[in-house]
């Protein structure tokens, strides 16, 4: 079978990586390197990432890990020791676990309450859960903007319970807690490139895909630059919307027309500091429920010294997007960084924003519109396709193996 | 190079920059330093550069 793959993000060199074992694949970039919001670029000694934050969030033992080890990709992913901090209001940190520590009584007397709707509640949103409590509110913010790059109020109660449960308890390990890959989300890319073509497949760099050729109700292959490219099967990684805009609209589907009517994608703000000295002090997260923008942080250089230049250290901080004023997103963000490490001495190497047409997530989690589309072997898959209750980039390797699954079914 | 208005900031043009003519923060504005040379454009996650003034 020949597949052509638009878009050589983490979700396309997944599939053609997979695919390539019994396939013929070739796979199309628009830009002049491949690994989308999933690799990193060089900046002054800095491996600075182009989305991803050199984390994978179920480390070792999560869907990502599981994927590319079953394709054959030479990753070496260490497990976060601690996974995770929570910043005090007085900078000090405690572990994550020792949440409660930072609750009034009343707000404690609720973590009952709160375990039971973790496995029972359906409807609502994660304020809606913690019953829009401020004590409650701070934290489940902070965790939702650092995992998901949205507000409490916009994540689904379903989607957090869901992710909790998969943390908790989805694999070998006790907890499904974060990673970093050896080497930095590149590393990764990078072992998938090399896979697929090793197997004979194609990545062409600099291919902006104008059309996905449809005949027969059917994707046929797809056109660059009105040239044809044939192939059985179509695999977009750019996105339900996006790819929507690469064939006739009258193969659109009324409810599948109305569900991209609906879609809302995710946004950020990354910014990238460049430190002498540890600003996080560990490879974990640090969470920040008491700021004013900033959500958490990580400092990937605890455990990959190579992503900073010698006896630096490389922190990235994360914030969801609280308005559409960027301008003033960055000031807060920047502003809670001076406020969080007032005697420590960093610079700010780079601040990146995450959203429009390359945002955090195409669709927000919890609203993903999974692999099909009207158009028969037209397949989508990436962070607008993500599997049910994974964050991030394990989200984008359990909707390619939901693809696979149904490719296999097909056959 | 002309950076439009629908940049959204990602700074992948100011990381690959060979002659840091790039500003960015919140979106990206390109400098007096500018040699033309192209490499911000291959890179450009929205495809918001284009040649020209």
């Amino acid at each position: 079978m020949k597949v052509a793959i638009i878009g050589a993000g983490l979700g396309g060199l997944l599939a053609g990586a997979a695919l390539s074992r019994e396939h013929d694949v070739e796979v199309f970039e628009r830009l002049d390197v491949y690994g989308g919001r999933f690799t990193s670029l060089p900046y002054k000694g800095f491996q600075l990432t182009t989305g991803a934050l050199h984390m994978i969030p179920h480390g070792p033992t999560g869907p990502l890990a599981r994927l590319l080890a079953s394709v054959g990709a030479d990753v070496k992913i260490v497990k976060c020791v601690p996974d995770g901090n929570i910043m005090k209001k007085d900078g000090g940190q405690i572990s994550f676990y020792d949440f409660r520590e930072l609750l009034s009584p009343a707000a404690q007397a609720k973590i009952p309450l709160l375990m039971a709707s973790l496995l029972i509640q359906r409807k609502g949103t994660v304020a809606d859960m913690v019953w829009n409590d401020p004590e409650w509110l701070a934290l489940s913010d902070s965790c939702c903007g650092w995992a998901l790059s949205t507000l409490s109020r916009d994540t689904p109660a379903a989607e957090a319970s869901a992710i909790i449960k998969h943390v908790i308890g989805g694999g070998p390990g006790k907890y499904n807690t974060p990673g970093i890959p050896m080497g930095g989300c590149k590393a990764v890319v990078d072992a998938l490139a090399k896979i697929i073509e090793e197997r004979g497949g194609k990545i062409h760099l600099g291919s902006k895909v104008d059309k996905v050729i449809v005949e027969d109700g059917a994707a046929r292959g797809v056109s660059i630059g009105g040239e044809r490219h044939d192939a059985d099967i179509v695999i977009s990684n750019i996105g339900h919307k996006l790819t929507s805009d690469l064939y006739d609209w009258r193969y659109m589907k009324p409810r599948y027309a109305a569900a991209l009517q609906k879609i809302r994608p995710s946004a950020g703000i990354k910014i990238c500091l460049a430190a002498e000295e540890p600003l996080v002090g560990h490879p974990g997260v640090l969470f920040t429920p008491y700021t004013q923008r900033v959500n958490g942080m990580n400092e990937v250089t605890h455990v990959d010294p190579s992503l900073a230049p010698d006896g630096m250290h490389l922190t990235m901080t994360h914030q969801a997007m609280r308005s559409g004023d960027v301008q003033e997103e960055i000031r807060l963000g920047l502003q809670d960084i001076r406020r969080m490490f007032p005697d420590k001495k960093y610079s700010v190497l780079l601040v990146q924003c995450y959203r429009d047409d390359w945002p955090v997530n195409r669709i927000a989690s919890g609203f993903d519109l999974g692999n099909l589309t009207p158009i028969k072997g037209l397949y989508v898959v990436g962070d607008g396709a993500k599997g049910k209750g994974y964050i991030e980039v394990e989200g984008v390797a359990a909707g390619v193996m939901n693809l696979l699954d149904t490719l296999k079914k097909g056959s | 190079m002309r950076i439009s208005q629908s940049c959204v900031g990602c700074g992948h043009c100011k990381i690959v920059c060979p002659v840091d003519a790039i500003e960015t923060c919140g979106v990206s504005r390109i400098t007096d330093k500018c040699i033309e040379c192209g490499r911000c454009k291959g890179y450009c996650a929205i495809g918001a550069i284009e040649e020209g003034a």
